[in-house]
């Protein structure tokens, strides 16, 4: 349903994407995982038209657009067929929560107060958050902004949502609300590419992880196969890294000391 | 003191209060407004980066800024009519004072839009809105916000840079003063009560900020 194709883009003389192509299906939900500086979050924000791309091309629904070069109009329709989430969840800070939501349907679609309402409100239910709808961001926890936001994406009623770390400035305890209402929009149905770092997250929600280092996809798998039976050497070295600290550091408890600094080094 | 410096006074408070209400006020309203239409304008073409436009305003703030005040309302109202274009003293100095607020509050709002973080613009444009609509929206009230004390000084400093006025015959409150202390000689007390106008209504000015302020913090 969405294709990204051979998308480029470097940062001076830093490669950032190597050509790049990903294919998102229909009811997909992919993480994109990888370490700080492979240019996972640069190429959801280059599907996003955040960040335009040296070259590359993208498809949805049949429609072609070009990544580097978009007329107005075209950007215009296709920004109402995606929605983005941030890291910084990036509210409005002079709206309340309900008119976070609406903005958008009200100012580029038009639609009246009333109707853009309805929506508004019935999407905060959604995420829970009934009871905060005339809150200002300034108002609300982290975990909370951070659904506002997830609502806010969904008000076009997007055919594609893109999730930038969507956790990773949230205190631990919040990151769970979060993850929950992502995991609701996966069960029901909704196409999500996700940049995360949460693995237990990508391991139970995802149904595609793609790995990537260096600007290039390394392995792409389906979420399970992935996990339990990764073939590049790269990524089962990142999986048992980012999986095993928890119980090395048991070991330390245990007054094990060498095991733990073996581990870390290996 | 003597009893009639004191009847004089009293009578000429009234008179420089109603010239304050009837000039002052209105020119210091007029100019500001415009001023601040211009400052709105000037700094979001430099943030836009509209093409020669932001070159342009850059020039139009170096000049407006490093030159008096008094020099460009000379310009202005002795200088032009000599080439056929003739103000009225009025009209001179809200077209001075506009263009000086326009340059220096520009500076004041440039960085309070730049305050905002660049997130939500993007979060805007993920919504579909045009950067004017953003900017419209989102940004521009957030901006006004964080430029209101600044902005509150400058309205302020207005007031009484409007005495200026008085060198291109504008009849405000210094001249008025000015005027009748010609005819009793009674300088020093004319004087120090055209300072007292100035203080009544730049402290209303103070008060109306620290109310305004209050107000919009409860909205965030």
């Amino acid at each position: 349903m969405l294709r990204l194709q051979n998308v480029y883009k470097k940062f001076g003389d830093n490669v950032v994407l190597n050509n790049v192509s990903l294919d998102v299906n229909q009811g997909d939900v992919v993480a994109i995982l990888g370490p700080s500086g492979s240019g996972k979050t640069t190429l959801l924000r280059c599907a996003g038209y955040l960040t335009k791309a040296d070259s590359g091309t993208l498809i949805l629904d049949d429609r072609q657009y070009d990544m580097k070069k978009i007329s107005s109009r075209d950007l215009r329709e296709y920004r109402q067929k995606v929605g983005f989430v941030f890291q910084n969840f990036n509210l409005y800070g002079n709206k309340t929560a309900l008119g976070n939501v609406t903005l958008g349907l009200r100012v580029s679609q038009k639609m009246p107060k009333a109707q853009a309402e309805e929506i508004g409100k019935s999407l905060l239910e959604r995420v829970g958050l009934a009871d905060r709808m005339d809150y200002y961001p300034s108002k609300l926890s982290g975990g909370q902004q951070q659904r506002v936001a997830i609502a806010r994406a969904l008000a076009t009623n997007p055919e594609v949502v893109f999730f930038d770390e969507p956790t990773s400035a949230l205190d631990p305890e919040l990151t769970g609300e979060v993850l929950n209402v992502i995991k609701q929009l996966a069960d029901e149905g909704w196409t999500m590419l996700v940049v995360t770092h949460e693995m237990e997250f990508a391991k139970k929600v995802a149904t595609r992880v793609v790995f990537m280092e260096d600007g290039e996809i390394v392995e792409e798998n389906n979420a399970k196969e992935f996990f339990e039976n990764p073939q590049k050497e790269r990524t089962k070295e990142f999986i048992f890294k980012s999986t095993t600290w928890a119980s090395t550091a048991k070991k330390d408890d245990s007054g094990d000391n060498s095991t733990k600094q073996e581990t870390i080094e290996s | 003191m003597t009893e009639r410096i004191l009847t004089e006074l009293v009578e000429s408070f009234w008179k420089l209060f109603m010239v304050g209400l009837k000039v002052t006020i209105p020119l210091t309203l007029a100019a500001f407004s415009t001023g601040l239409l211009i400052a709105f304008l000037v700094a979001l073409v430099q943030i836009a980066k509209v093409p020669v436009m932001r070159r342009l305003v850059r020039v139009y703030i170096w000049i407006i800024r490093c030159t008096p005040m008094i020099v460009q309302l000379f310009v202005v109202y002795f200088g032009l009519p000599t080439i056929g274009i003739k103000f009225s003293s009025f009209v001179s100095a809200w077209l001075v004072m506009s263009l000086s607020i326009g340059a220096y509050c520009s500076e004041t709002v440039r960085a309070a839009i730049e305050s905002v973080p660049v997130g939500q613009l993007e979060a805007c444009y993920c919504d579909g809105l045009t950067f004017w609509q953003a900017m419209i929206h989102v940004i521009v009230p957030q901006a006004l916000r964080t430029a209101f004390p600044p902005l509150s000084n400058s309205i302020i400093g207005l007031v009484k840079d409007t005495s200026l006025a008085y060198s291109v015959a504008l009849v405000e409150i210094l001249a008025t003063a000015q005027r009748i202390a010609a005819r009793t000689y009674d300088y020093f007390w004319l004087y120090l009560e055209a300072g007292l106008i100035y203080l009544i209504f730049c402290s209303v000015l103070t008060v109306l900020q620290r109310k305004a302020e209050a107000a919009l913090e409860r909205r965030r």
